[in-house]
Formats: C-alpha cells, structure tokens, sequence
C-alpha cells in the first residue's frame, strides 16, 4: 500500500473542500472497498480525508409528495441499519431485501449508504494491476471483452469497458427513482438516480457523473404508490456472492391490473439497468404470467453477450418472471 | 489393555478453549524478538524469463533490510524436496503468478509497499496454458502407478452389452484455501536454524529444509503445534517455506513471512483439472460387464503429479472387464497436488455419476445396482477385504435417510417452486498405518502420576492432541487430564504426518505400542509377577518411582498387507432446484463410514462434516478459472472463489458403522480424513438430476448449467 495523508473532519464542507482541492485525494467512510482497492495497488490516492464523523447518518422521514411520505437516508448511515430501520421496512421493503442481499453481515456492518453507490466493479481484471484495464488506467485496453466474462455486462457496454456495478442496493435504489443529495465546492444539488451511475462508453474510469470532490449527504427516497415489490438475487452461492442477474421489482396494482411497473436489473450493466421496455409493456395489462414472460422477453431483447455470459439472457428472463410474480404475491 | 474409558467418547477437543480464546499459537503468533517481515513477489507472465528487475525505487524507501531476487539468492538445491520450484534460483518463469523475489523490510507494510515498485520486464515465451488445446497431447505419466492397467477386454464387452454408458465427467482446477494461509518464522542461531510453519509433516517439512538449504537435517527445527488447516497443501512443503530461512540468514535476523490470501492461488499447490471418461456395460438385470475410466489431466510444466482418480473404479465393483488409464500433459500452471480425498473425491464424481445414469438406463434403484455388483474381494489385486461396509453404509443410510420415498422418475416431486431429489453415492480411500515412534514420560507425585507423550505428529485442526490424549489415558490407567500430548515438533520422536489419512492410525497406535511397552518395563523392573495385570498408573505408585520412561518405534503389522484395507462411506444427499432460476439448495445430507475403531465419535464426526460441506462446494460452487490467453487465475480472491458458505448448507448427519477389524492396526483404526469427501459431489449431482431431469457432467453445478 503507498503512503497517503490521513485526516478527518467533522464539518462537511471542510472535507469537500480538502478533497476537491486535491486531485488525488479521496473521501473514507466505512472503508470496506476502497481500503481493499489499495492494498492491492489498484486505488492510489494520496490523501483520505475521513468522514465518519459527520453527522449525516440518520435516518429520517421525508415531506410527502402526493400525500405518500419518503425517507432520508444519511449517506453515513451503515447499511445494516438502512435495511433494518422501520422506516425502511415498512415503505420500502424492496431496500430491505436488496440490501441484505448484498455482501455479508460484516461488511454491511462497516458499509455506509453513501460509500454502497460509490463501490467500484469486482471485474478481476481491473483488480489484477499487471493487465490492461480501461478503468483501472485509461487507454491501456480491456482484458475482460475477450476474457473471462462470465460475470461481465449484456447491456450499454463498449469496447473499452464490459465490467458490472456490483451493488445490490442500488439495484432497488433505481426502481425506488431515488435521488442523490451531494455536496461540492461549487455547492449542493440533487441527482436523480438514473443519472447517478454511468455506461462506460469512452470513460469507464468514470463510475457516476460526480464531480472531484463532490461528498453524498443523503438519498432520498421519494414516496411512491406502488403497492407490490420484490428483489430477487440469483447468483452462485446463497450468501456473499455478486449476482449472475438480479431484479428489483415494484407494480401499483389495481385489481389485476398493472397500472404501473417500475423494474432494475443488476449484475448486467456498468449500472442499475432500468427495464425501461418491460416496464412500458406492462404498463396497464393484466398481471398474468404470459404478459410477464413477454414484457421479459422485450427487454432482454435487447442484449448482447459476450462469449461466457450467453445464459444471462434467459436467466434474466426467468429472473424478471419470477421477482414480478413473488412481487404480485407481497 | 486396559478397560477403555476414554477412546469411544465423543470429548470435547482439549485444544479447544485455547482456540476460541486465541491462545492456541500458530506459526506466525510466536512472539520473536527483532523479527523482520518479508512480502514475496510474484510474475506476471505464465511462461519466458525475466528481462530485468528494477530495484532502485524499492531499494530507496525507509525500512527496507534487502531485496531477494535470482540475482543475489544463494544456490539452493532446487531437487531438495520443495514442491512446485520458484526458489529464485534463476530468470526462468514456468508459470503465472511464480516467485521473482522476496522484499525484507523492518515492517509488514514497508515490505508490502516495496514489493509494489518493483519494476519487471520480460522475454514472453510460449506459454502452454489452454487446456482445451493442449489435452490431445497428453501422455502417458512417467509415474509407474499410472501405467494401463487391463483386466479382459472392455471393448468387446462395450459392443456386445445390452445396456452402456459412455460419458465424460470433468471437474476443474479447486484450491485448497485453508483458514490459516501459509505463513513462516525463520530464526538462525548459528548454523542452527529454527522454522515456525504450519506443517502436515514435520519431519517432511525438516527434511524438504534442510536438504534445500544444503544443510544437515539436525540443523533444522520445525515447530508446528497447532494449524489452521491444510487439506494436503500443507502435506508437501513450498517455496515460501525455505525463502524465509533464505531471508534471516540473508539480514541476519528473524524474518515472517505470510502469504497473502490472493498469493495462495499460485503458491502452494492446487487440484488439477481432469477430464475423465466413463464406460460402463451391464447386462439388463444389472450386472457389470465392463468398467473403464480414462483420465486425462494437466501437470506442471517441469514436474509431474497426477491425482489417481482411477482407485475407485479399480475396487469398488465387480467386473470381469476392466480399463483403467491416465494421459497427462504439462501446462504453465503451479505444480498440482494432494488435495483432500486426492484422485478419489473427483474420480468417484466420474464413477458414481456413471453408476447412477446406469442405474436410470436401466430403470433399477441405484442403490440396488451398487449392491449387485459387490465383490467379493478387492478386484484390483485378488486380495481378501479385511472389511468392506458399502453394503451397509448403503442400507443403513437409505433406512435412515428415508430413501424409499425417492421417486424413481426423475423431474416430478415438486415442493412449492423446487423441484426435488435424492441421491446417493458411495465411495472409498485406503486404510493405511505408518512407521511412528513416540516417548511416553511418567512423573510421579505423592499419589499422583502424570505422563507426558511426545512425537513429531501434528494436528491439522481435527483432533489428534484429544486422540491422543485418550488413547494414553486409557492404556496407561490415568486421568486424561494428567495426560500432556507434545507434539508439531521436529526434535520429538519423529511421525508420520497428517497425510492421507495415516494420521490417527500411525500416531495413535504409537502412543498405544509406547503405553503398552512401558507398562511391560515397569512390570518387568518390579520383578513381580501380578494375577491381573497392573496399569503403569499403579506400577508408578507401589513401585514409588519418581519418573519413568520409553520409547516406541512403531510400525504397521506386516500381516495387512495380505488384505486389502479400506475405509468405506456412502453419501445420501436431498437437492432442491428452483424451477425457474436453476437456484440450488440441499436440504440435507447423510454421510455413513464404515472407517473401523472411531477415536472420539465428536471430533470425527467434526470431520465427516467438514468433507461433505468441501465436496457441497465442489459440485456446486468451487472452480478456479485459468485465462486461456494468460495463465492467470481469474477468480483470484475468496470473493470470487466459491466455498460454501453458512447458509449454503442444510442438515448433515452423520453416522459411523461400528466395526472391529484388527487387520489395518491393533486398535483397529482406518481413518476418516479423507473419506468424508469422497462421493459427495457425485450424491448432490445424482440428486439434482433426480429433481430435474439434468444431468450436468461438469463441475461445479451452477443455475446457469440447469436453466
């Protein structure tokens, strides 16, 4: 591990102003990834300013829109507490269960709502620092397209970059339209969640569209009418394992009508995939399972493998199959 | 002998406190003064030569003592007995991920830091690491236990049998990734040099040293007492081993140096890869005709192993027609190994796979096929089974498992969204004893007589300080807690080792011979003749002796090689399969062994557990995933590398046949280390077809294979 410069704050503007000033600094909160990144030499920064001091870990009720209260959750809250608080349970079970679904009680432990977003793709290849990788060091090519990509993305990847985000949390987070409160020099904005996270494109070295410096304050997750939901995790193990495919799946039903749809993919994408053409599918059908099966279909249309990740098409199929019908039965 | 009080019991280990408290000392918990901290690093190409090495940012950090590389690394003798070379002895690489250099620094992270900046370059060679193309190279192995071996004519029985079976079964590369990764202090004094490292066997481990290191074998003190487990990567002794000696006598100083979780992949041994053909031929009522089993596996590019996933199929059943080969090919790939239930936990994958799509082909109870084709003695070489228990393993598991309300049609039985199955395999691994010697001390106080047994065994985490412990109470009549078992030593009386499970046969009727022997010599000294024979308890006090003590140089009875010895097991196995998204769980597993006398019914069943949740992760879970373009492992930390985890898991029961068979050694113990493995992934792939219909041939079982 290279030497870096440790300090720690309890002001968050102190901390946003330290790291925007210092291109090679980064933000520490629980640790649990960016501590593993830099013993293996894949994360260099030079200085870590520590945030676990700052006073935005709570969490708390939101002002309601359309008479449906949300919830705030700090970004410095751990993820344990996230997926355990009543609040959470009660309006947002689909967090809940993602969350849990995600890594192990120990390092949900350690974790923070805010460091889950920022977590970097488990690609071996982008840990492995002795081959190319695109994110790792830009322009040096990527090992994984004609690599071992089994694991690796179906949908929005380039040639520079086919790695997945491997969150769980953020899986829900999308199909919740949650947004993302940060904190930079140049001030405070609120990023809505599908423009939080990126494709790779020419860039993959950049993750989310936040700008150096910039710290997550909060994600808030607006009040919603969906009345059914689910997260469904398949993956290779039952526990600690990132996911072949998983869904988040959110219906308002009326009756069994669908009035609205609202459905994430992860372990298939450079971020949480909205199922944007399943989710207009459904929009006003009847909940049976032929129009989930076509609604699946439509969207898994879409794409395209890589020489060992083929069984991900059909996979996600069943998968969106199966969480909207354990969503139906919430 | 004494009335047993002790063998028999299920005791707690007397190890344990120590161990959930952290007390217990591994070999890198030794406090030792002035200690200094090496971090190996490692190539990044499968296979050439290094170009240069570029010290100088390294060099030029705080703490740095020195800097080992082929440059400046003394002459070792690379044929000494250290597995799998990297011994920087010079710049040729023969795989990825192989040793170039060892950083000493004053502390860990300034090693680790260093080891970091070390700038490499290269002559890529060709690098021989795609399997799929290299395999119709394969040879036969140079190893003469791997020749042909022939018995009639199985092509003819293929041709002329009404019912056959022709199939390729494969299981990848596993790890064996241990709790505690390989780690080692090094402390010269003089000539003599002292080695703290987890060690299978200790007088292995001393003489593999030693010899490397060009020195005498006195000179070398392994100390061993307790490891965090080793599954046969820590049988064999590795690189790593010697270049912490080569370190402290380099700076002068003791050195540690622990391999990193990440480092484990390419530095001590791995399970190969095989590709195993299987044929069977039956009449229609079942009987076998025909039995052949055609491995084809990698080794090393400069050394040979081959695991013998043959030995199963050679003696588990009766057949007049009977194949058994081996091709190998050599790859740019660490050295495989001894990996637990070594060529028997992935050969009877093949064998018992077979077994049971025989047994569907011809609409017959598996279990029932099996047990039409028992021999009558052991196939392979005519000799007489001193006991063989598959027969009941099989009956008594099928009765306890509840077997019967199996459906014979596979892809019905549903429970909710599963689809559910059973199955079952049996299995085997020989039952051996090995040369022992042990010193019994006694020590008298008052009324109080204490005994202290010493041997160069060692404990991999399984028991053998409880064993042993209650095999010298009772042969000597004293409390267990007057009993102190001292072993993981090299200047004790030297042992077998932890290996192949000769473990608790080997140690356990040493200290039991040396008991004996020092009740006879304390007898004998009396000069008193006795009506019933007195325990060396009470010899200590009527005789008042203030110590007493012997040594015993044990060996297996020469009669057991007239037999053939074998423990036994069958494996049961309920699989549940989600319909739609292939996502696998077993409810329950039963494991039955037949492996004569069970020390301690607790400890052993501790370990029949532990080898069914490895052979749980390598049907479903377990690969390690070389880049054919490479020679990397791509699954190169335990987030990507999959042992099963808690919930992974369901029941296991255990149960053990009670049997009295004296053949194998006088207390009549056959070992249970290795079989607990071997058949559980061929049970959880038989069950999984019998839920759905599939029958997937290559391991692991993933949802993606079953959709």
């Amino acid at each position: 591990m290279r030497p870096f410069k440790y300090s720690k704050t309890s002001e968050a503007s102190k901390a946003v102003s330290i790291v925007s000033g210092s291109p090679k600094a980064q933000f520490l909160a629980g640790g649990t990834n960016i501590l593993d990144l830099m013993k293996e030499d894949v994360e260099r920064p030079d200085q870590l300013v520590d945030i676990t001091r700052l006073q935005i870990n709570q969490v708390t009720t939101l002002a309601s829109v359309g008479g449906k209260a949300g919830v705030k959750l700090g970004a410095l809250g751990k993820n344990t507490e996230a997926a355990n608080h009543p609040l959470v349970r009660q309006q947002f079970p689909v967090l809940s269960q993602a969350i849990l679904a995600g890594a192990s009680a120990q390092i949900r432990n350690m974790a923070t709502n805010g460091g889950n977003l920022n977590q970097r793709t488990r690609c071996p290849y982008f840990y492995e620092v002795s081959m190319p990788c695109n994110k790792r060091e830009p322009g040096s090519g990527c090992s994984a397209l004609k690599g071992i990509n089994r694991m690796h993305a179906i949908f929005g990847w380039s040639e520079n970059c086919v790695a997945v985000h491997p969150s769980d949390m953020c899986v829900a987070l999308a199909a919740l339209d949650a947004k993302v409160e940060v904190q930079g020099a140049k001030g405070k904005r609120s990023i809505d969640f599908k423009d939080y996270h990126r494709l790779p494109g020419d860039q993959p070295e950049k993750d989310n569209t936040l700008e150096h410096g910039e710290l997550i304050t909060a994600i808030d997750l607006p009040g919603n009418s969906f009345n059914k939901s689910y997260y469904l995790k398949i993956r290779d193990r039952a526990s600690y394992a990132f996911a072949l495919v998983s869904v988040a799946a959110l219906l308002e039903t009326n009756g069994s009508t669908i009035r609205r749809a609202s459905i994430a993919l992860g372990g298939v994408a450079h971020k949480p995939w909205r199922a944007y053409e399943a989710e207009k599918f459904l929009a006003g059908k009847s909940a049976t399972a032929e129009n989930f099966r076509q609604a699946a279909e439509l969207e898994m249309k879409q794409a395209k493998t890589l020489a060992h990740n083929e069984f991900k098409i059909e996979l996600g199929v069943r998968a969106i199959v199966q969480a909207l019908n354990q969503a139906l039965e919430s | 002998m004494n009335e047993p009080k002790n063998i028999g019991q299920g005791l707690d280990r007397i190890d344990g406190l120590l161990k959930v408290t952290g007390a217990a000392n591994y070999a890198t918990d030794y406090k030792i003064k002035n200690v200094a901290y090496g971090v190996i690093f490692k190539s990044t190409i499968a296979a050439g030569e290094i170009a240069t090495i570029d010290l100088s940012e390294a060099e030029k950090l705080p703490g740095i003592l020195t800097i080992i590389t082929h440059k400046n690394a003394p002459t070792l003798n690379v044929k000494g007995g250290i597995r799998g070379g990297a011994l920087l002895q010079g710049p040729k690489i023969e795989f990825f991920g192989q040793h170039i250099g060892v950083v000493v620094a004053e502390t860990f992270e300034q090693a680790r830091y260093a080891a970091q900046l070390v700038k490499v370059t290269y002559r890529n060679g060709e690098g021989r690491v795609d399997f799929e193309k290299l395999a119709k190279e394969a040879e036969l192995p140079k190893e003469k236990d791997k020749a042909d071996k022939r018995r009639g004519d199985v092509d003819a029985a293929m041709s002329s049998s009404e019912v056959t079976i022709d199939a390729v079964y494969e299981t990848p590369i596993e790890h064996h990734q241990p709790m505690e990764p390989h780690s080692t202090i090094a402390v010269w004094e003089g000539d003599k040099l002292t080695l703290y490292n987890g060690s299978q066997i200790v007088n292995g481990a001393q003489s593999a040293a030693a010899a490397t290191l060009n020195i005498p074998p006195a000179n070398v003190r392994i100390i061993t007492p307790y490891i965090g487990g080793g599954f046969g990567s820590k049988g064999g002794q590795w690189a790593n081993l010697v270049l912490t000696a080569v370190a402290a006598k380099m700076i002068n100083r003791p050195v540690k140096l622990a391999l990193a979780r990440q480092q484990m992949f390419n530095s001590v041994g791995l399970r190969q890869k095989n590709v195993q053909r299987m044929r069977l031929a039956a009449t229609k009522d079942g009987q076998l005709t025909a039995l052949a089993h055609e491995t084809v596996t990698h080794t090393a590019s400069d050394a040979e192993f081959v695991e013998p996933c043959g030995d199963c199929s050679k003696l588990m059943y009766a057949t007049p027609n009977s194949l058994i080969t081996y091709r190998v090919f050599p790859m740019n790939v660490m050295l495989p190994t001894y990996t637990r239930g070594p060529g028997k936990s992935t050969g009877s994958f093949a064998l018992e796979s077979a077994m049971d799509e025989l047994a569907h082909k011809l609409n017959m109870d598996p279990i029932e096929l099996r047990i039409k084709n028992e021999p009558a003695k052991d196939p392979s070489n005519d000799k007489p089974w001193s006991s063989r228990t598959t027969v009941q393993c099989l009956q008594d598991g099928a009765k306890a498992f509840g077997w019967s309300k199996r459906n014979m049609k596979p892809g019905v039985t549903m429970e909710g969204d599963y689809l559910v199955g059973y199955g079952v395999a049996a299995g085997t691994y020989p039952a051996r004893q090995r040369d022992t010697s042990a010193l019994v001390k006694l020590s008298r106080k008052n009324n109080e007589v204490e005994a202290i047994v010493e041997l160069a065994a060692s404990d991999l985490g399984t028991g053998t300080f409880t064993i042993l412990a209650q095999t010298a109470a009772d042969a000597l009549g004293i409390p267990m807690d007057k009993v102190a078992i001292v072993i993981g030593d090299s200047q004790l009386p030297p042992a077998a080792g932890s290996v192949g499970s000769v473990g608790a046969a080997s140690f356990a009727n040493a200290v039991n011979d040396g008991c004996i022997k020092i009740t006879d010599e304390l007898i004998a000294k009396s000069g008193k003749q006795f009506f019933k024979r007195p325990t060396a308890r009470e010899m200590m006090l009527t005789e008042k002796l203030a110590s007493f003590e012997s040594r015993v140089d044990a060996k297996p009875p020469a009669e057991a090689e007239n037999y053939s010895v074998h423990s036994f097991n069958a494996n049961f196995a309920e699989v549940w399969v989600h319909k739609t998204t292939g996502t696998i769980k077993v409810q329950r597993m039963l494991a039955v062994t037949g492996a004569g006398k069970i020390l301690n019914p607790k400890t052993a069943r501790s370990q029949i557990i532990g080898g069914n949740v490895w052979g749980l992760g390598m049907a479903l879970m377990e690969e390690s995933v070389l880049d054919p373009r490479y020679g990397n492992f791509v699954t190169r930390s335990l987030a990507d590398y999959h042992v099963p985890s808690n919930l992974d898991i369901g029941t296991i029961d255990t149960i053990f046949i009670d049997e009295d068979d004296k053949v194998p050694n006088k207390l009549g113990i056959k070992g249970i280390g290795e079989v607990g493995i071997v058949g559980v992934a061929a049970a959880i792939a038989n069950a999984i077809f019998n839920a759905t219909g599939k029958r997937v041939r290559d391991l692991p079982i993933t949802p993606d294979k079953l959709i």
